[in-house]
């Protein structure tokens, strides 16, 4: 594959020496003082809770910044033993690779082939060459097939294999991957995961990788580093090390760590287990004992909303046929799928922004013809994939009342309900900030917020966890049940069975424009040629389950 | 065949006749021209019948309304000779009706012309044209094609945002106030995120090597062929064997000047 043979160099590959790095001269700096190196052929896994400056480092380390952006460094990074200052404009970019998290945003071309030319372009590749180089990298990365498409049509993961396609094509000796994951759903996540351990060693690269996410990813690396809150490095080491010495000093750092290395801790298994298959092999008991899920409603049977045969269309397209749903009083409801399955779809269907083109609706024992639209948003809320296209005020107040101002409420009665609500939510110190200025969690929070000015029978979530660390996730989760716990219906479309392993009662897969299964997760979890068709993953605790029955692990998802 | 003439020298052989056509005053030279070109369109490509004319029948309504304002408001220069019939208070020439006329077909030829560079050129290939042989930097040719890619996620997201907005409780405006409120909310969230995926685009096209330098290989290498050049002087040549024609005839009207 690299033609170019490994120098035996005993100088590391990259080399930071006391480096920091910030955007203003008087407040504190993002990286600060940091010192490490990477070897020829190492995988490092960079770890820190959002806002730590894992994103700024990368960028530092391939000298996109300081000169993209007003900032300030100190110190020096040397690659190969040279400082990355010396190097003239592009050529560090063509010995580093970076896959970045966004698959939305790293393209200029329209398609494929375009895309791969535009990389090989930049690096002065004979014109003779490039085709055989394309081919080189597509099948490396399993994507031969996709060479004519246009990249728009590609799935989130589909998309990252391209984007790792063509920084391949620069044959790097450092690849830096920032939350290449982060944006995808758990199968195309694990996917891209195997694709890099096969990939490093045929490529004879290092390779960063930068993650909050820690599963999966630790079994193929070699050293871990984590960087706290001030942008310092506090641990460094291997991993089994790190994360079974220091397990405590992490976990106050608000950094996760793995599920097996969890499990391992909280069940006294020996061994220090890092991938799933020794952590079988140590004989869990049983990993259920931790989880718990929140229980129904006692006595709450009533039916809130049914859809009847329902299809729908678009531009002649079938997306959805027959669906027959419905959803009882205070229930927790998942909707699984492959992507372009029709969920966000289904859920439109249920908040009434679209019209089935046949079957019926009702809410509330009321057709949705029936219902005046103002009346139906004050008992049915909905919360986007992305909080900033609900926003529609100026401060934290004004959006959290604004429901309330519409509904005719007096002063005093929307000053108290504001107060509660943002007390509730996290928001009390934020009353007079622009929502467009909070941060993802906080974003997040007040969407859900502005949708609670009255108790509503039914809150519809379309992928809320999406792209959100770890910590936002877990917050909005708890959100969420204690709405629910109160007597709010919840209904969320998710990638996720994780979550809905431990907190939904029911879940939906929708499958070639139907409901292909509908029942208790645990019933999902043993029907494999449904959780195959429809590209989930089981959640940790039922792999871990079925591996220690004997099945073969990650037999469900390749 | 339209399709494989390179992009900037098509540019050029629509440029030059759509320019020089705005100066020509009489009805026969555009109509000709406009005959020549639609003939053109259909037996150097391969497009529907059907599809051309959804997409240039809305054009005859607009020219027809261009030439029925000329036809009430021609300028005293062009609306000599005698009258014809009159409508309301207006008195409607024979010099109104010609310029009125010429105005509508003349907009339906240059309409005619584009449409044959619009659907015959791939956007990819016509920005790598610019660059290659029209010379422009890198930096915009490509900034261009990344901006382009963002085109259907825009429309995505605005849909979304009205979607949103409904649930909010924000009916539709009413009133101009309104409407720029509206318009306020919406562009807010629209900006912030193109904003935010401009700057990402940018850093991941540095992150791949590129400079924006003019040194660069290509893969589509655009060449400027014979074919090229033909198409080019066919154009050409039609154009001012046209406007001989009208000379002859005695039609040809230049700016008002009849010759």
């Amino acid at each position: 594959m690299k033609r170019n043979q490994r120098k035996d160099d005993i100088q590391p590959l990259v080399d930071v020496s006391s480096f920091s790095f910030g955007f203003e001269e008087k407040e504190a700096p993002v990286l600060n003082d940091l010192s490490f190196n990477i070897q020829r052929g190492e995988t490092v896994l960079l770890m820190g809770p959002s806002g730590s400056g894992k994103s700024t480092l990368a960028l530092c380390l391939n000298r996109l910044y300081p000169a993209a952006v007003e900032g300030w460094t100190k110190g020096t990074i040397r690659f190969k033993g040279s400082d990355t200052a010396s190097y003239r404009d592009g050529e560090l970019n063509q010995q580093i690779g970076v896959v970045f998290q966004d698959p939305e945003s790293q393209f200029c071309m329209i398609t494929v082939e375009n895309e791969l030319a535009f990389t090989l372009e930049n690096l002065h590749t004979p014109r003779g060459e490039m085709d055989g180089r394309m081919e080189e990298v597509l099948e490396a990365t399993g994507m031969t097939e996709y060479r004519y498409r246009n990249i728009h049509e590609l799935s989130g993961g589909e998309k990252q294999k391209i984007a790792l396609a063509s920084v391949l094509l620069l044959n790097p000796d450092l690849l830096i991957l920032d939350e290449p994951t982060a944006n995808l759903d758990p199968a195309s996540r694990k996917m891209f995961i195997d694709l890099i351990s096969r990939l490093k060693e045929d490529w004879n690269m290092s390779v960063l990788v930068i993650e909050h996410q820690l599963d999966d990813w630790v079994e193929q690396t070699d050293r871990v580093l984590a960087v706290n809150s001030e942008g310092r490095l506090f641990l460094e080491g291997a991993p089994d090390s790190v994360f079974y010495d220091r397990f405590q000093e992490l976990k106050a750092e608000g950094i996760h760590l793995p599920k097996v290395v969890k499990t391992a801790v909280e069940n006294g298994i020996p061994g220090r287990p890092l991938s799933e298959a020794d952590l079988v092999s140590g004989r869990v008991p049983d990993p259920a004992a931790s989880e718990h899920k929140s229980p129904a409603m006692p006595g709450s049977s009533g039916t809130i909303l049914s859809l009847n045969q329902v299809a729908f269309s678009r531009k002649k397209k079938s997306v959805l046929k027959d669906v027959s749903l419905e959803i009882r009083q205070g229930e927790f409801l998942a909707i699984a799928g492959e992507n372009g399955a029709g969920k966000s779809t289904l859920l439109q269907l249920m908040a009434g922004l679209l019209k089935p083109s046949s079957g019926s609706r009702t809410f509330l024992d009321k057709a949705f013809e029936k219902w005046d639209e103002k009346d139906l948003r004050r008992q049915l809320g909905f919360v986007f994939q992305n909080p900033e296209h609900q926003f529609i005020t100026d401060t934290v107040y004004d959006e959290i009342t604004f429901g309330m101002k519409l509904n005719g409420a007096g002063e005093p009665v929307m000053e108290q309900r504001a107060k509660e609500l943002m007390t509730k939510f996290h928001l009390s110190g934020k009353k007079y900030s622009n929502p467009f200025s909070l941060s993802g969690g906080q974003k997040r929070r007040l969407s859900v917020a502005s949708m609670l000015d009255d108790t509503p029978e039914l809150l519809l979530f379309d992928e809320p966890t999406f792209g959100q660390d770890a910590r936002t996730t877990d917050e909005l989760m708890k959100i969420i049940s204690s709405l629910q716990q109160s007597g709010t219906a919840v209904v969320f479309v998710t990638h996720d069975m994780d979550l809905v392993d431990r907190y939904c009662e029911r879940v939906c897969v929708i499958s070639s424009g139907t409901i292909a299964f509908s029942g208790s997760p645990d019933k999902l979890w043993n029907r494999p040629d449904l959780v195959a068709g429809a590209r989930l993953r089981l959640p940790f605790r039922a792999r871990i389950q079925q591996a220690v029955k004997g099945e073969k692990p990650h037999a469900v998802v390749r | 065949m339209l399709s494989s003439v390179n992009p900037s020298v098509k540019a050029m052989t629509i440029l030059i006749p759509g320019v020089l056509l705005a100066f020509m005053f009489d009805i026969f030279t555009p109509l000709a021209y406009l005959i020549f070109t639609v003939a053109m369109t259909f037996i150097l490509s391969d497009i529907p019948v059907k599809r051309y004319l959804a997409i240039f029948s809305p054009f005859i309504i607009v020219a027809l309304g261009f030439s029925w304002m000329t036809m009430l408001y021609t300028s005293d220069r062009f609306a000599g000779g005698e009258i014809v019939f009159s409508f309301l208070w207006f008195d409607i020439t024979e010099g109104a009706i010609i310029t009125a006329v010429s105005l509508g077909i003349r907009s339906l030829c240059i309409v005619a012309l584009s449409l044959m560079f619009v659907l015959t050129t791939d956007s990819t290939k016509f920005m790598l044209s610019l660059m290659q042989q029209a010379k422009l930097p890198p930096k915009l040719t490509f900034g261009i094609l990344a901006g382009y890619r963002f085109l259907p996620t825009f429309r995505h997201e605005f849909e979304v945002l009205r979607q949103a907005h409904r649930i909010r409780g924000v009916g539709r405006a009413k009133g101009i106030r309104g409407r720029i409120r509206q318009f306020r909310r919406y562009s807010i969230p629209l900006m912030a995120n193109a904003i935010r995926k401009a700057e990402r685009v940018a850093i991941a096209m540095e992150s791949k090597g590129f400079t924006g330098s003019t040194g660069r290989t290509h893969y589509h290498e655009m060449k400027v062929g014979r074919k090229d050049w033909m198409f080019f002087s066919a154009f050409v040549t039609a154009f001012f064997a046209v406007v001989f024609a009208s000379y002859l005839f005695g039609y040809l009207n230049i700016f008002g000047y009849q010759f």
